[in-house]
Parts: C-alpha cells; structure tokens; sequence
C-alpha cells in the first residue's frame, strides 16, 4: 500500500487538515493581538510614560482619603472648596518643613510623594487665586492674609 | 493649520503682516496636553515652540527655581530657534491645556529663507530669552553665548 490509498488509511487527510486549522487559528489569534498594538501603545504613552498621571491614580485607588478626593475630578473640573482646602493645609504643612520662600517644583514633587491628588491644578488654582505668589527670584510664597494680586512672576 | 486671525493675536506674531503669518499658519498645529504632563524637560534637544493657548503652566529651571504662565500667548521652547537646541528648562502642565505647536527646524527654515519674518519673530524671541535669562545657568549661557 502507497501513496492517496497510505494517506487514508493512515489518517493522514484528518490530520492534515488538524494542522491547518492549527495553523489558521494560531495566525489568527495572533493578527487580533497585533491589531491591539496601536491601542496598547497609545495607553502606554498617555499613562506610563508620563507616571505623574498614573500614579496618583493607582494610589487613589488603595486610599479612601485620596479617592474622595480624585472622584470630582473624573466628572468634571471642579474642585470642591472643602478638599481644595485640605490639599492647600497639606502644601502649607509641607512648606512648613521646607521654609519659605520655597521651590515650587520640590513643593509639587513632595506633595506627588506623599500621594496628595491634583496637586497641579490644586497649585494652580492658588497662584490664579494668589494664595500662593511667585517673586522674581523664582522662589514662591504664602501670601500674606488679604494680599489677592498677582506677583510679576505668574504672568 | 492655525487661522492667521487667530495667530495674529498673539504677541510673539504681532508685528507680522497677513502674507507672513500665512507662512506660520500652514506649519502650526493646535495640541493639547494634560495636567500634570512634561510637555519639555530639560537638557533634550529642542525642537518644538509652544505658545500657551489656554491653561497653566510652569516653566522648571535645573537649579529648582520656577516661573508660571496662565496669560495666552506666553511662549516656551524658545530654545528650538536658538543653537545649540537644547532645552534649557523643564515645562509641566499645571492644569490641562491646549497649545499651538510650531516645529523648530520649520519655523528656522523659514527664518533663514525670509529674513523679513526672521527679524521679526527672533526680535520677540530675544525679548522672550531676556526675561528668562536671569534663571539659566551659567554653564546654559556660556553655551547660547558660544552657539554649541
């Protein structure tokens, strides 16, 4: 016995067809997961290579204080005057320890550290209030109570 | 492609007229960057200008200092039109922002093709560097003023 007639009798068709659809499903599967690269990379250089996006992200999500305070945030842009106000207390305890005039990159890297959300709008929204001022040394400070204008170096 | 209406507002364009800032209006693109995001850090090459559309900003020197923006028409990356193209200061997002986007190798293209609209951008260029001047370090100026 030899040639088509050893190939049925051995299984042979069965088997090859096995194998190609072995072959087919394995391409396929891995087109789907190449179709995914793009999307994959998108998130990968919106989220992860920037880690100040993320990681107050992950950390809110292991901290109940931090998640209240991250949740206004994912609706809208506003700030609830409350938590505004506990994230201002925070950045005037830091810069307590640092002494002022202060670094205003250092007072943003801590606060990230010590998993504090927002701090940069948070910052922000006290520089447009004049909370917080810049001096032309390109150091920052509390302003004194009452004192709302604008210093030279927040333009 | 940015309205030449809409980039004349701007103070870094202002002294153009309407037949060069179409120039600029064909190379300008509209982005937009989150809070808290690096749009320039320091020490890479240099090669986009940004002009604050809308949001905040803070302009990071290496040595810790810092300066903010929030007016519209502020301009950073200055150093994509200046040799040798490095950025001398890091630039993160304090709130989210949109920005008009000029590539530097395009816009030197045009400053050295059309010494009009040349002239006119660098002398806001030099009025840009002289205000941050006082913050670069020494090693950054020595550099801008040796072109390398």
């Amino acid at each position: 016995m030899g040639g088509l007639s050893a190939i049925s009798a051995g299984n042979g068709w069965l088997i090859a067809a096995l194998g190609i659809s072995v072959v087919f499903f394995g391409l396929a599967s891995l087109a789907v997961v190449i179709s995914y690269f793009p999307r994959a990379i998108g998130w990968w250089n919106a989220n992860v290579q920037t880690p100040q996006r993320i990681v107050p992200t992950i950390k809110s999500l292991f901290s109940r204080r931090e998640r209240k305070a991250a949740l206004p945030a994912a609706k809208g842009d506003s700030h609830e005057a409350g938590e505004l106000g506990d994230v201002e207390e925070a950045l005037r305890l830091i810069t307590a320890h640092m002494g002022e005039p202060f670094k205003l990159p250092r007072l943003i890297e801590v606060a990230e550290q010590r998993g504090l959300a927002r701090v940069h709008s948070t910052v922000d929204r006290m520089l447009v209030r004049g909370t917080m001022v810049g001096g032309p040394d390109g150091l920052f400070r509390w302003a004194k109570a009452g004192a709302t204008e604008r210093p030279s170096q927040t333009e | 492609m940015i309205p030449t209406e809409e980039l004349r507002k701007y103070e870094v364009f202002a002294d153009l007229d309407p037949t060069e800032l179409k120039f600029l209006s064909n190379m300008a693109e509209t982005t937009q960057a989150r809070e808290g995001e690096v749009l320039i850090r320091a020490g890479l090459p240099a090669r986009t200008l940004y002009i604050l559309k809308q949001g905040g900003l803070m302009v990071a020197f290496p040595d810790g200092r810092a300066i903010t923006f929030h007016k519209p028409g502020r301009v950073v990356g200055w150093s994509a039109l200046v040799s040798p193209t490095c950025y001398t200061a890091s630039v993160t997002c304090l709130t989210d922002c949109t920005l008009i986007a000029l590539s530097g190798s395009e816009l030197l293209r045009l400053v050295q093709r059309n010494v009009a609209v040349g002239t006119k951008i660098m002398r806001k260029i030099s009025e840009v560097l002289s205000r941050r001047l006082p913050f670069l370090r020494e090693e950054d100026k020595r550099r801008l003023r040796d072109g390398r």
